[in-house]
C-alpha cells in the first residue's frame, strides 16, 4: 500500500532529472503504468473491505478506492496525453527543456499529493494533503512554461484563496478535534475509522460549528459558488493536460473531504442541518454557473463554469441525501470525471490548431478535424446533459432524489438553471464545431503537427476510449461500477 | 514557576501581545515593518506555547514550541526578508484606506468578536481569552489583506492568520499530536516559498508588485 505513494515520488524524482524532452514523456508513461500495477490489488482489496497500514494512519475503505481509482485513471489519461502536448508546446517553442522535465516532475508530485488525500485515515492528514495539492498545481498553473503573465495572475489567485480557504478547514479540523477530545481522549481522535464509530456521542453544537468552517473552507478547493472565484482562472490558463486533471479530480478530492466530514456531522446533528447546507451552495453553484456559461466568450472558462456547475450538482446529490442521492452524486463524479477531461483534451487540440481560446475565432472543427470534432461533439452532448449520454443518467438520479424528499423548490429551481445550460454548453461548442472553418478569423497555427507520430497515436486513443465510456455509461451502469458505488453509500453511513 | 506563571497571568499578557502585533499593522507604512510584526507574533506564539508546555508539562508541546520557533519565528521571516531585499520594492504599503480608519475598524472588529463570544461557547483549555484573541487575529489579518494591495502584505496577512489559527487549535485542544503539526509546518512554510516566488514573478511580469495590475482575467 505505500508503494502506491513511493511510485510517483520516485517518477517524480527520475523526470526531473531526464533532460531529454521527447524520452521524459514515456518515462512518465511508464511510472503512471506502475502505479497502475502497485495500486490494483490494492484497490479491489479496499472495495471488499477496509484495509490499512502504517499503523492506522492510512486506511482505504470502499469510498476512497473509487476516488482513488478516478485519480490513477484520470493520472494515466494525463500522462498520456502530456506526451503529444508537450511536444507541439516544445516545437511551437512555448517550453524549453528545463520547463518539460519541471513540468513532468511536479506532475507526479501532483498525483502524489492527490493519491494521499484519498488513503489518509486521519482527517488532518487529509488536510495537509489537500493544502499541498494547492501548492503544487499552483506551480504548474504559474510556471510550466515561461512568460505568461496570465497564467501568473491565476495561480497567484488561486493560491492565495485556496490557502484562506484550506485555512478555515483546518480550523474546522480543530474544532472536530476539540469535539472529539472531550469525549474520548487524544488516542486516534481524528482518525476516520475512530469517528465512524463514536460520531452519535459527540456534541452537536460543535459539531456543527465544525462543518461550517469545514463546508467553507473545503468548498473554496472544490469550487462550490459564492466560494469558486479562482477557479475559471486557473482552469482557463493552466495547461490542458492540468486542467483536465485540476477539473476532473482536484475538486473531487476537496469534495471527499467534505463528504467524509458530512458523514461524522450527521449522525450527531441530524441529515437536515448538513443537507440544506449543501442544497443552499448547490444551487448558488448551478445558478451562477449557468449564468457565467450563457454569455462565456471563451470556451476554456466556460469549461471552467461548467466545472463549477457540476460540482453544485453533485453537492445537491450529497444534500438531497438519502441512499438515492449519495448515489447520484457518486455516480456524478464518475461521469464529470471522463466527460470534463475529454473536453479539456480536445480543447488543448483545438488551441493548438486556431491558436485562441475565444470561441468566436474557432470555426467548423468537424469539418478540418473530423476525428477530433466528433469527440468534442460526444463531449459536448454528454455536459449539457443530453440524453441519452452518462451526465444525464446522474443527473437524472440527483433529480428524483430531490423529489422522494418532496423539495419541489430545489427541484424547479435546478431544472432551470440545467436548461440554461443545456443551452449554453451547446450553443457555445456549436458555433464552434459547426460553420466552414475559412469563417474562422486567425489563420491556422503553422506549427500544428500534420502527420501523426506516437505520442498523437496515443493521445487520439486515450481520448476514444474516454467517448466510448461515456456513450456505455449512458446506456447501463455496468454492474462493477453499480456495486462499487453502493458500497461506498454504505461507508458514508447512508441505509 | 507554575505559581508564578498563574499568579503574573503570563498566558493572557502573551496573548495580548499577539493581538497588539497583529492590530500595529494597521499603522505600518514599509513591507519591513510588517515582517518585524510577524517575527515578533511568532516567538510570542513559541513563547506562549511553551508557558502552557511547563504548566502541562507533556513533551509533545516542548517540541512544538521548538518547531514553531524555528519555522515561523526564524525561517519565514528569514526568507520574507530575502524577497523583499530582492525585489526592491518601494517600501510603501499604500493602503486602499487610511492609517487610522483602517485601526478603528480593526477595534471594532476585536470588540465584535468579545461581544459574540462572550458566553463561551467553548471551556478553553488554559485561558478564557486565548479563543477570543485568536479569532480576532484572523479577522484582522483578513481584513489587513484586503485593503492593501502589495504582494507581499497578502503574504504576510496569510502568515498573521496562521498564526491565529495555530492559537486557536491551542485553545482548545492543547494542540495536535507531533507529526502532524510537523506537516502542517511544512506544508506552510511551502506555501509561503511558493507565494514568494510568484511574488518575484508577478514583480517581473507586471513590472510592479501593485496588486491592481492583475485585472485581466474576470467574467
Amino acid at each position: 500500500m505505500i508503494a502506491i505513494l513511493v511510485i510517483p515520488i520516485v517518477t517524480a524524482i527520475v523526470c526531473y532529472n531526464i533532460w531529454n524532452p521527447r524520452v521524459v514523456g514515456y518515462v512518465s508513461l511508464a511510472g503512471v503504468v506502475a502505479l497502475v500495477v502497485a495500486a490494483f490489488p490494492v484497490i479491489t482489496a479496499s472495495l471488499v473491505s477496509p484495509v490499512s497500514a502504517l499503523n492506522e494512519a492510512f486506511s482505504m475503505d470502499a469510498l476512497s478506492g473509487y476516488v482513488m481509482s478516478l485519480v490513477i485513471f484520470l493520472s494515466l489519461a494525463s500522462a498520456i496525453y502530456s506526451i503529444s502536448y508537450l511536444e507541439h508546446e516544445f516545437e511551437a517553442g512555448l517550453t524549453n527543456p528545463r520547463g518539460v522535465r519541471t513540468y513532468y516532475g511536479l506532475l507526479h508530485l501532483f498525483i502524489f499529493t492527490m493519491l494521499l488525500v484519498t488513503m489518509a485515515n486521519n482527517l488532518a492528514i487529509m488536510w495537509i494533503g489537500i493544502e499541498a495539492t494547492t501548492i503544487v498545481s499552483a506551480l504548474l498553473i504559474g510556471l510550466g512554461f515561461h512568460k505568461r503573465p496570465l497564467a501568473i495572475e491565476a495561480a497567484w489567485k488561486y493560491i492565495i484563496l485556496c490557502t484562506v480557504g484550506i485555512t478555515f478547514a483546518l480550523l474546522g479540523t480543530f474544532i472536530a478535534y476539540y469535539a472529539s477530545t472531550a469525549i474520548m481522549g487524544t488516542e486516534g481522535a481524528l482518525n476516520w475509522t475512530v469517528l465512524q464509530g463514536v460520531a452519535h456521542k459527540l456534541n452537536p453544537a460543535t459539531m456543527k460549528l465544525a462543518f461550517v468552517f469545514v463546508l467553507v473552507g473545503y468548498g473554496t478547493k472544490a469550487g462550490l459558488a459564492p466560494v469558486h472565484n479562482w477557479l475559471p482562472d486557473a482552469h482557463s490558463q493552466a495547461p490542458s493536460p492540468i486542467s483536465a486533471l485540476l477539473s476532473g479530480i482536484l475538486l473531487n478530492t476537496a469534495f471527499y473531504g467534505i463528504m467524509r466530514f458530512v458523514s461524522i456531522v450527521q449522525p450527531s446533528t441530524g441529515s437536515a442541518f448538513t443537507g440544506n447546507l449543501l442544497i443552499i451552495f448547490g444551487l448558488i453553484s448551478v445558478g451562477i454557473s449557468s449564468i457565467f456559461i450563457l454569455v462565456q466568450d471563451n470556451y476554456k472558462r466556460l469549461l471552467a463554469y461548467s466545472s463549477i456547475e457540476h460540482m453544485g450538482i453533485i453537492s445537491l446529490g450529497v444534500g438531497f441525501g438519502g441512499p438515492v442521492g449519495i448515489y447520484g452524486a457518486l455516480l456524478h463524479i464518475l461521469n464529470h470525471a471522463l466527460s470534463k477531461p475529454l473536453m479539456f483534451f480536445a480543447s488543448g487540440k483545438i488551441q493548438a490548431r486556431f491558436g485562441s481560446t475565444n470561441i468566436a475565432n474557432v470555426r467548423g472543427v468537424l469539418t478540418s478535424m473530423p476525428l477530433l470534432g466528433t469527440l468534442t461533439f460526444i463531449g459536448a452532448l454528454s455536459l449539457s446533459g443530453t440524453p441519452p449520454f452518462n451526465i444525464f443518467v446522474s443527473e437524472f438520479t440527483v433529480l428524483k432524489a430531490g423529489v422522494d424528499r418532496g423539495l419541489w423548490f430545489a427541484v424547479a429551481l435546478f431544472l432551470v438553471f440545467v436548461v440554461i445550460v443545456f443551452y449554453g454548453v451547446l450553443s457555445g461548442f456549436g458555433k464552434m464545431l459547426f460553420g466552414r472553418p475559412e469563417e474562422s478569423t486567425v489563420a491556422p497555427s503553422a506549427h500544428y503537427p500534420q502527420g501523426l507520430n506516437l505520442g498523437g497515436v496515443l493521445a487520439n486513443g486515450v481520448m476514444i476510449v474516454m467517448a466510448a465510456s461515456i456513450i456505455l455509461l449512458g446506456f447501463k451502469v455496468p454492474a462493477i461500477i453499480d456495486t462499487t458505488i453502493k458500497a461506498c453509500v454504505l461507508v458514508l453511513g447512508v441505509k | 514557576m507554575k505559581n508564578w506563571i498563574e499568579a503574573f497571568s503570563v498566558i493572557d499578557f502573551i496573548s495580548i501581545g499577539i493581538l497588539l502585533t497583529a492590530v500595529t499593522l494597521n499603522a505600518f507604512k514599509s513591507i519591513e515593518s510588517y515582517v518585524k510584526a510577524y517575527t515578533i507574533n511568532s516567538w510570542l506564539l513559541a513563547g506562549l506555547i511553551a508557558v502552557v508546555a511547563v504548566l502541562v508539562g507533556e513533551t509533545h508541546l516542548y517540541i512544538a514550541a521548538l518547531l514553531t520557533l524555528a519555522t515561523k519565528g526564524i525561517l519565514i521571516p528569514l526568507f520574507l526578508r530575502r524577497i523583499v531585499r530582492r525585489m526592491r520594492v518601494t517600501h510603501e504599503i499604500q493602503p486602499y484606506i487610511s492609517n487610522s480608519l483602517s485601526l478603528a475598524i480593526s477595534g471594532i472588529l476585536v470588540a465584535v468578536v468579545y461581544a459574540s463570544l462572550k458566553d463561551g461557547i467553548f471551556v478553553t483549555g488554559f485561558s478564557r481569552n486565548a479563543l477570543q484573541i485568536s479569532i480576532a487575529v484572523i479577522l484582522i489579518s483578513l481584513f489587513i489583506m484586503i485593503t492593501r494591495k502589495k504582494a507581499l502584505t497578502l503574504v504576510i496577512g496569510l502568515l498573521f492568520m496562521e498564526n491565529g489559527l495555530f492559537l486557536a487549535g491551542f485553545s482548545l485542544t492543547f494542540g495536535m499530536p507531533t507529526m502532524i503539526e510537523l506537516g502542517m509546518l511544512f506544508d506552510m512554510l511551502m506555501g509561503v516559498i511558493i507565494l514568494g516566488i510568484f511574488a518575484v514573478q508577478i514583480k517581473r511580469a507586471f513590472a510592479s508588485a501593485d496588486l491592481d495590475q492583475l485585472t485581466v482575467l474576470k467574467g
